[in-house]
């Protein structure tokens, strides 16, 4: 027993055999014995599949249809979420009603990424009796419930999900209807363009294979007309977001006298109109020439990049609602007897008295008036060690209570409240914040004005040559040189790299923040949670490492921030702990395996177990120094090991500001903790001391980044928690690592949901390559349309030319677009998920 | 050649039935989810249809 404990050295398995739940790496600290895990929840789901005679079909069904990466299975049950889906509340607000008597629901389901989730979690109705019908959207991981309420409630469909670790939370889907109504109708009027445009092709094949030389037959004009009635619809209803958008970037070029702001759908629409007009004139005097078919497929093939980049941003925004289904919004408020009732936040008022269980989050700004606790401000203030509260103590809204239950009498609610007051100043910069010219829009302008400038040259010289072909050849022009290509360059290469992106983990919800990183010159970084994990865990082990199983193994059950920090290494078969006695703010003691473990601080176990040798002594004075908790171990009556807790540096961290360092930009640390701990992880990730700032309150961070802004710096920060919200959207890119505050998402750019610093990295270099297949995109569309202006002013550009020439160069700029390279997931390396081995992490004592 | 101007506004009501299936479509979100429908197909073949695990090894 007590020798699977010791599963630093890896004797049985090599660390890139695939675990046998999630098929990931196991890395070095596997865990169980043939079959192998890769973390104590991939084992856990793993039993309970075999257990429920589940598993063949899932582990056949796992390989097949993966939609995104393999992850590990995380069981984490939320007792505040449980109790949210049961309440009446939630049933009535976010829940509806069926004729039959059942109810459904649409939940967020996390940890669902494969076919066999969907075949598991289709799977409700036969396992768990008064589910009705359940039906899960894979790729934005919804799950459409219908339930009886009279037979099962909602909570145990949860609990039963939850034993497989997938998270059902409330889905609070608000803002999304609107958005999926502007998807569909976008796709149908994608739809009804490409039907008309097929149509009109039809038509136009019949001309251009010899229709066109019997000019006076019947056929002809019956097939002109025929041609002009289906245009017609294409460019009013399914072009006519071209001309609303064209419109509205002439009025402001008119007001503000300036091309800078004409947009590519200004040369889109005038292309569309002269070639409209001139072709309807056409049919009607039944002379010269019509452009039906290139303008009709035109407005198609644009409407379809489009359509795509909508989809495509659709990526982030469906992330981004399912994170902020997290944020519990219910509050427990105790009336004057003292009873227990479930309110949402919304509704708490001054005065109110709240209670907040362990594990919970504070819903309002107020005092403590029971209860002894410590609380985790790390998300609001930057914090990264826990603070105690007693009675008395002001605490704010976000922090999470670690310990005991406290009731805290509200003092300020919603907006009202430090973090309220943040992410109001956040709601209003970013509805002033002017939106940023991209590189195309930048063309269109001058694009614009030389099209028109070559329009009338070629009206002039034709003039003089053959008046009478003068208009047609300058139509011939403009319907030419339609940015049909250019139109499609930048929506279809950020189409495709935002769906790249987001199979990596990254969720960019801005798309000028792609072109703004690439030009950026200056990093700011948080600290807590965004250099280093965010969570105390082991950072140095003094003395007999051999002691860490049987720690973690006593710590498990204890709800205490360090106890929490020990257990993390527990990854094995539970052992035997006996008679396990806790000493309120020193330590515990018990027996694992017959032998006795005393785990404490270090002058506690010195004073009451046996006194600390001298090696233990130097580096308790040590890790207490360099801002860490350092917890002595004895066993059998005799100290062996001093672990240091502290906030492990991410195992990335050094090799990002390494490369950032190599491509020239400035790098700094904006923390919210103590100056000492910031210089502290600065030095080991090699940042200049002048560079790393330590407490630093929000609204000094958003100075911060004003002033580099002010300074001429194009600045991207990073950041995780509350208190960098306001910094995150001053900047002009903000990146939000996920699994820190929700806020943070509302005000981020980009978020990243997995990769750690990796993501940031790639999220870089990948900014660099996606705008360099723009300007290839914009080099080829600008070279079709100086050869096709070429010949158009030569009077060599008739329909059937147009007819080819555009579609080939869209089908050019498609190609490109889908050949991008950008955000390659880096390959796992054999270490595996270190970020779950808090071990095998060591922060280097400067 | 007379027979076109019978066939082609005949082709025309086809492709109008057409849009309007495609508009219907769309309008009940048809579209809305495109990746599992897919999967779905495979749930619901016999076991032996599906590649075992084994004999698919993971890259």
């Amino acid at each position: 027993m007590s020798e699977e404990i010791q599963t630093d050295a890896p004797r049985f398995v090599r660390p890139e055999t695939a675990c046998s739940h999630c098929g990931l790496p196991v890395g070095r600290h596997p865990v169980g014995d043939d079959p192998w895990f890769c973390c104590s929840s991939c084992r856990a789901v793993f039993a309970v599949l075999q257990g429920s005679g589940l598993s063949d079909r899932y582990y056949r069904l796992r390989d097949v249809g993966r939609t995104s990466e393999a992850r590990p299975a995380i069981l984490n049950e939320d007792p505040s979420s449980l109790a949210e889906l049961g309440s009446p509340l939630f049933l009535e607000r976010h829940t509806r009603a069926n004729e039959d008597g059942t109810r459904t629901a649409d939940l967020f389901l996390d940890g669902v990424h494969c076919a066999a989730c969907v075949w598991l979690v289709e799977r409700l109705p036969v396992e768990v009796e008064g589910v009705r019908e359940a039906r899960l959207d894979l790729a934005r991981a919804r799950l459409l419930l219908t339930w009886d309420p009279k037979v099962v409630e909602l909570p145990r469909v949860a609990q039963w999900l939850g034993r497989f670790g997938y998270a059902a939370h409330p889905g609070r889907i608000n803002g999304s209807p609107a958005a999926s109504d502007e998807e569909r109708r976008l796709l149908t009027r994608m739809g009804v363009a490409w039907a008309l445009a097929g149509n009109v092709m039809l038509i136009a094949l019949a001309f251009y294979s010899g229709l066109a030389d019997e000019r006076a037959s019947g056929l002809y004009l019956a097939g002109r007309w025929m041609s002009l009635l289906l245009a017609i619809p294409s460019v009013v209803y399914a072009g006519q977001i071209f001309f609303v958008r064209a419109w509205r970037s002439v009025r402001r070029a008119a007001r503000e006298r300036t091309i800078r702001h004409l947009d590519m759908d200004t040369p889109i629409a005038v292309g569309i109109t002269v070639g409209m007009i001139d072709s309807i004139h056409a049919t009607i005097t039944g002379s010269g020439e019509v452009w039906f078919d290139s303008l009709t497929v035109l407005i198609a093939a644009l409407l379809t990049a489009r359509f795509l980049q909508l989809r495509s941003r659709r990526l982030a925004g469906d992330a981004s609602d399912r994170l902020l289904s997290l944020v519990p919004t219910m509050a427990i408020r105790l009336d004057a007897s003292g009873h227990e009732e479930r309110v949402p936040c919304e509704s708490l008022a001054a005065g109110d008295r709240v209670l907040v269980a362990p594990g919970e989050i504070v819903p309002a700004d107020g005092l403590v008036v029971s209860g002894t606790s410590r609380v985790d401000q790390a998300i609001v203030t930057g914090e990264s060690r826990p603070v105690a509260v007693e009675p008395g103590s002001p605490i704010l809204a976000g922090v999470t209570n670690l310990t005991t239950a406290l009731i805290v009498i509200v003092r300020a609610v919603g907006d009202d409240t430090r973090v309220g007051r943040l992410l109001a100043w956040v709601r209003d910069a970013s509805s002033r914040r002017a939106p940023v010219v991209q590189l195309a829009d930048r063309l269109s302008g001058p694009f614009v004005a030389v099209v028109l400038t070559l329009a009338a040259g070629t009206f002039v010289a034709w003039r003089l040559i053959d008046p009478d072909v003068a208009v047609a050849h300058v139509v011939a022009l403009l319907v030419i040189t339609c940015p049909c290509a250019l139109g499609m360059a930048t929506p279809l290469a950020m189409a495709v790299a935002a769906g790249r992106a987001a199979r990596a983990g990254v969720f960019i919800k801005s798309e000028s923040a792609i072109e703004t990183l690439e030009k950026a010159d200056a990093v700011v970084l948080d600290k807590t949670g965004t250099l280093t994990e965010g969570h105390p865990a082991i950072v140095r082990v003094t003395g007999d490492e051999s002691v860490l199983g049987a720690v973690a193994a006593l710590e498990a059950g204890i709800p205490h921030p360090i106890a929490r920090a020990l257990a993390a290494g527990l990854a094995d078969e539970p052992m035997a702990v006996e008679d396990l006695y806790v000493e309120g703010g020193h330590g515990i003691m018990g027996r694992v395996d017959g032998r006795s473990y005393v785990i404490g601080r270090p002058d506690w176990v010195d004073r009451t177990v046996a006194p600390l040798p001298v090696e233990l002594r130097t580096a308790a004075t040590e890790a207490a120094r360099a801002g860490r908790t350092p917890v002595a171990v004895a066993r059998d009556g005799a100290a062996v090991a001093l672990l240091a807790l502290g906030d492990p540096l991410r195992a990335d961290a050094r090799r990002l500001i390494g490369r950032l360092a190599d491509r020239g930009v400035e790098v700094y640390i904006c923390s919210g903790d103590h100056p000492d701990v910031v210089l502290d992880v600065a030095s080991a990730v090699s940042i200049a001391p002048e560079r790393a700032l330590g407490s630093i309150d929000p609204e000094g961070k958003k100075a911060f980044v004003a002033d580099l802004q002010a300074r001429g710096r194009r600045v991207v920060m990073v950041g995780d928690g509350v208190n960098d919200t306001a910094a995150l959207s001053q900047a002009d890119v903000g990146i939000a690592m996920a699994g820190g505050a929700h806020a943070s998402l509302v005000a981020a750019d980009v978020f990243l949901t997995s990769g750690g610093l990796g993501g940031v990295e790639m999220l870089f270099s990948s900014a660099r390559h996606v705008m360099g297949v723009i300007r290839r995109n914009l080099g080829l569309s600008l070279v079709y349309n100086v050869a096709v202006a070429l010949l158009a002013m030569a009077g060599r550009v008739d329909p059937l030319l147009a007819a080819i020439a555009m579609p080939v160069s869209s089908l050019a700029v498609v190609l490109s677009s889908i050949a991008q390279r950008s955000f390659v997931r880096p390959r796992p390396d054999a270490v595996g998920p270190g970020a779950r081995t808090p071990r095998s992490v060591v922060l280097p004592v400067p | 050649m007379n027979v076109l101007y019978l066939l082609v506004p005949a082709a025309i009501l086809l492709a109008g039935f057409g849009v309007w299936a495609f508009t219907w479509a769309v309008r009940s979100g048809q579209f809305d989810d495109t990746t599992t429908p897919a999967i779905r197909a495979l749930i619901d073949d016999p076991d032996s249809e599906i590649p075992s695990p084994d004999s698919n090894p993971r890259p």
